[in-house]
């Protein structure tokens, strides 16, 4: 049979892919859940479906049943674009990542700076769902959003580069591949306090617990989401779980080896999605254990520990590569 | 304490984040506490103030009641209204209602209680749609007191639990004889 | 202690002396904003109306909105019997039941010169011990809720503490029956004796608890987060303490070393030996601090209790057979017991029957909401939470 046009291979790939996405992220939310309440002595979502397997099925249905609502004095177009502008970003950024040697949808020779990149721009869908809505409270939190995505991008941008400076390119399955003998987090020193920035600064750019200041604004109100109901609501939690999960494919990706592990090739992906669930759930482990840092602290974080420690590593890296034999 | 400078707060950072994470990480490993109530109940204690219900004599299968209206005038919501029923041997209760959902549960009727008539039970499970449904007339409540397990409080062990000891037999001689034990 | 300047981690740094309160402020400020904090809102404790002014993000003013949960059980105390009213009791302060009950009964014993027999006496210190355990379990999980936010390590400490309640609610249960109302005490003594097997019960929940406030302690101490919110935060200096009226913890905690179970024992409380915490700080950290070491009082007391319990009639009284039973003479005592929150009172005035002429609450909670306007103003908006949180009212026995 003739073999399908490129176009179409990559269509079929990209469609598989998203929802394959989608699916993993509801699902994700659901561990999330019953990992969480194991860590607070409960035991989460247990009745919808046997061991709630079915409760990310219900809360869909439920936001798709709710209400749209829109404020009357709000931007409506802005309003209504913000959750989309927010989700595609998010959803984008799985393309680049390879699943396994060759299971990629766009394997580009800049995927790290195509991630970075295109993760950061979730920022626009935000400021636009705060200023759309019209709110004094949505429209400050955006504000501090933006200014704490911003700050905590350097340092995430310069702890991916302690990877990609260790393997020479900055195609994800080159680094992956590079990492069959020792994973880079096992690297003395320097692997270590890469990871550690990375997942810091992943975290905040998350605007997760301990840095979600930004959702609690003054405690009484919701952050930049606070008038988004039903479907648009959802779409912003999409958006924002697809983001953590992707982080965290990258992280697994970059430091922990990708798809390397134990056992035949075909289990590859496998534990790839190990890795990244993994990853995942030290985050929630993170956001179960911490009160809430205040802003300042966020930013002088950010500014006085994370960026300094990510330069100088970057630059210790780079001396490791000239040297090392 | 903490020493000053950039390395010291850097590492009372790591060691307090340390410490908060291993405990939640701790209680990640404990059985949780949730009791899956109602596949699950959890095992109510001996005294447990449940449903009210009326009670028959376990030896003649006549009912305890006998309408003296105590529980109906120490109530203090006052959800309980008897009217006596007079009879030649006993009196009975001709008409009991109890208003469950204004009910306080505090026990005061099962202790007043002279026959042990009124008790409460080990069990809440009377879940209605409609607040009438818990106005409960006599029939209703001897059928509570039939369904549902009796909590170890009836009205004669609550008093003997509470009672001041008996002061020394009369029979012993010079002994000042032992005034009542307060107003009855 | 002295907040260190200009490090990674206090970044806005005020003065470098130890807490000041905080009676100027440097905004050179436009217009002021008055925000409404409540009455329903996530805070949680209770239905609380202050009406704050802003000036940007500082707290200028708070004017305290009350009488939202009035209930009226002051004209209640007035219908009900001396029988029937220590039934209802508890929902004055519902986070302290116990004591609560203790205070109408010991004021109308008071009047009446019943006396109580010792075990009793030790039973109902026992309760109120363990009730203090129990309410501070409450206080610490929701003041870390308030300041940690309802979805990340606040609701941990929150499950957390209300999991080690439950333990104490259980005691409650297998000795009463109830979880909170729970007409434990009468005129005479008490009204239920220890079950069996609830000694060891009760060993085994004091030993667990002693064991998790270590936990606990480990997560918030030490903590920078944690400590930059509360220390040097809602600072009540000891002028302010001692004559604004507050009573409990918050006294404690500004260096007052007053405890009415010790400076005026009631119900046997002399035979126990147990020290009061102070600090002299006068800030959230400090109030918590006199908190958790009073958990560990209360371990101590309880520990000290069912080691050595008399015993003994359970009450000096029979049993109630009849609602009229108990008349008191004519005349008016005021009782006051250390409830965990401060001194509550009951001012009783008896007439010769069976219901009392008046009777009136002093709410520990009521008295301590004065000191508010002292300590918020100059404070941020989140601020307020962490203070509010460390006062710990309880809205039941604020408004009655």
């Amino acid at each position: 049979m003739t073999p399908l046009p490129p176009l179409a291979v990559a269509a079929i790939a990209g469609f598989i892919l998203l929802n394959a996405v989608v699916g993993m992220v509801t699902y994700v939310t659901l561990l999330e859940r019953k990992f969480a309440a194991r860590m607070q002595s409960r035991i989460g979502p247990y009745r919808v479906g046997p061991h709630g397997l079915l409760q990310p099925i219900a809360d869909a249905v439920k936001l798709m049943l709710k209400e749209d609502l829109v404020p009357r004095a709000a931007d409506r177009r802005i309003f209504n674009l913000a959750p989309v502008i927010f989700l595609i970003p998010c959803l984008l950024i799985f393309a680049t990542i390879p699943f396994a040697p060759g299971l990629g949808v766009a394997d580009l020779n800049i995927g790290v700076l195509f991630f970075l990149a295109v993760s950061s721009m979730e920022i626009v869908g935000l400021f636009m769902a705060g200023w759309g809505s019209n709110n004094k409270y949505a429209l400050i939190s955006a504000m501090r959003a933006v200014n704490q995505i911003i700050s905590y991008d350097l340092p995430f941008i310069f702890a991916a580069m302690v990877p990609v400076l260790l393997t020479g390119s900055m195609r994800l399955s080159d680094i992956a591949a590079a990492q069959h003998g020792l994973w880079f987090i096992f690297y003395p020193v320097i692997g270590q306090l890469a990871f550690l920035a990375f997942v810091i600064a992943s975290v905040a750019a998350e605007n997760r617990v301990p840095f979600d200041i930004l959702e609690a604004e003054s405690e009484l109100v919701a952050g930049f989401r606070v008038e988004y109901s039903g479907m648009k609501f959802a779409l912003i939690q999409l958006g924002e779980y697809a983001h953590v999960l992707g982080t965290s494919c990258l992280t697994a990706l970059l430091f922990l080896g990708a798809w390397s592990g134990p056992g035949p090739a075909w289990l590859g992906p496998v534990w790839f999605l190990l890795k990244a669930i993994l990853i995942f759930l030290l985050l929630t482990w993170v956001r179960w254990s911490f009160v809430r840092i205040r802003v300042d602290q966020i930013l002088a974080i950010s500014w006085k520990l994370l960026l300094p420690l990510t330069l100088l590593l970057v630059i210790a890296t780079a001396a490791v590569v000239v040297w090392r034999p | 304490m903490r020493s000053a400078g950039w390395l010291g707060e850097v590492s009372g950072l790591s060691r307090a984040i340390y410490r908060a994470m291993r405990i939640t990480l701790l209680n990640l490993f404990r059985t949780p506490v949730t009791v899956n109530y109602p596949d699950v109940e959890r095992a109510y204690p001996d005294r447990y103030r449940g449903l009210l219900a009326l009670t028959y004599d376990k030896d003649t299968g006549e009912e305890n009641c006998i309408g003296c209206r105590l529980c109906e005038f120490v109530c203090p919501p006052a959800v309980i209204k008897v009217e006596m029923l007079k009879a030649e041997t006993r009196n009975y209760a001709k008409t009991f209602t109890l208003e469950l959902y204004a009910c306080e549960f505090c026990e005061l009727c099962v202790q007043v209680c002279p026959t042990d008539a009124i008790v409460m039970t080990r069990s809440f499970n009377m879940p209605t749609a409609d607040r009438r449904e818990m106005l409960l007339d006599k029939d209703r409540l001897h059928a509570i007191g039939l369904e549902f397990e009796p909590s170890w409080a009836t009205g004669n062990l609550l008093r003997d639990m509470q009672a001041p000891p008996k002061k020394t037999k009369p029979d012993v001689p010079a002994a000042a004889a032992a005034p009542p034990g307060g107003d009855a | 202690m002295s907040i260190p300047r200009d490090s990674l981690l206090h970044p806005t740094v005020g003065d470098p002396s130890p807490p000041r309160v905080i009676t100027e402020l440097d905004y050179a400020g436009t217009e002021r904003l008055t925000m409404n904090m409540g009455p329903q809102h996530p805070s949680a404790h209770g239905v609380f109306r202050a009406v704050l002014t802003l000036e940007g993000e500082t707290v200028v003013a708070v004017d305290a909105v009350l009488g939202y949960l009035h209930r009226c059980h002051e004209k209640l105390a007035e219908t009900l019997t001396y029988v029937q009213y220590p039934t209802i009791a508890s929902k004055t302060d519902y986070v302290a039941a116990m004591t609560s009950e203790l205070a109408y009964v010991m004021a109308a014993e008071r009047i009446g010169a019943i006396d109580v027999p010792k075990r009793a006496q030790y039973l109902r210190v026992l309760v109120a011990e363990l009730q203090r355990i129990a309410s501070h379990c409450l206080w610490l999980g929701t003041w870390c809720m308030d300041m940690g936010g309802a979805l990340g390590g606040g609701a941990t400490i929150f499950l957390y503490c209300i999991r080690e309640r439950e333990v104490v609610l259980d005691l409650f249960e297998a000795l009463v029956g109830a979880r909170l109302l729970y007409g434990f005490h009468q005129m005479g003594g008490v009204r239920y004796d220890l079950p069996a097997g609830w000694v060891a019960q009760c060993r085994a929940a004091t030993d667990l608890i002693e064991a998790r406030i270590l936990e606990y302690e480990s997560m918030l101490e030490d903590n920078d987060f944690f400590m930059m919110r509360t220390q040097g935060v809602g600072v009540i200096s000891r002028e302010v303490a001692e004559t604004v009226g507050i009573s409990g913890p918050l006294l404690r905690g500004s260096g007052v070393a007053y405890d009415i179970r010790q400076a005026a024992p009631y119900s046997s409380y002399e035979d126990f030996t147990f020290s009061v915490p102070s600090q002299p700080a006068g800030d959230c950290f400090a109030r918590y601090r006199v908190r958790m070491d009073e958990f560990r009082q209360s371990i101590r007391i309880v520990r000290q209790i069912v080691d050595g319990l008399p015993e003994g009639p359970i009450s000096s009284r029979p049993g109630v057979k009849s609602v009229v039973q108990v008349r008191i003479p004519k005349g008016e005592a005021y009782a006051r017991v250390e409830g965990p929150r401060g001194e509550v009172g009951c001012y009783l005035i008896a007439d010769g029957g069976p219901k009392p002429y008046r009777m009136k609450w002093r709410g520990a909670s009521f008295s301590n909401l004065a000191v508010l306007p002292h300590i918020i103003p100059g404070h941020k908006v989140a601020d307020v939470v962490a203070i509010m949180g460390s006062v710990d009212p309880v809205f039941g026995e604020v408004d009655r």
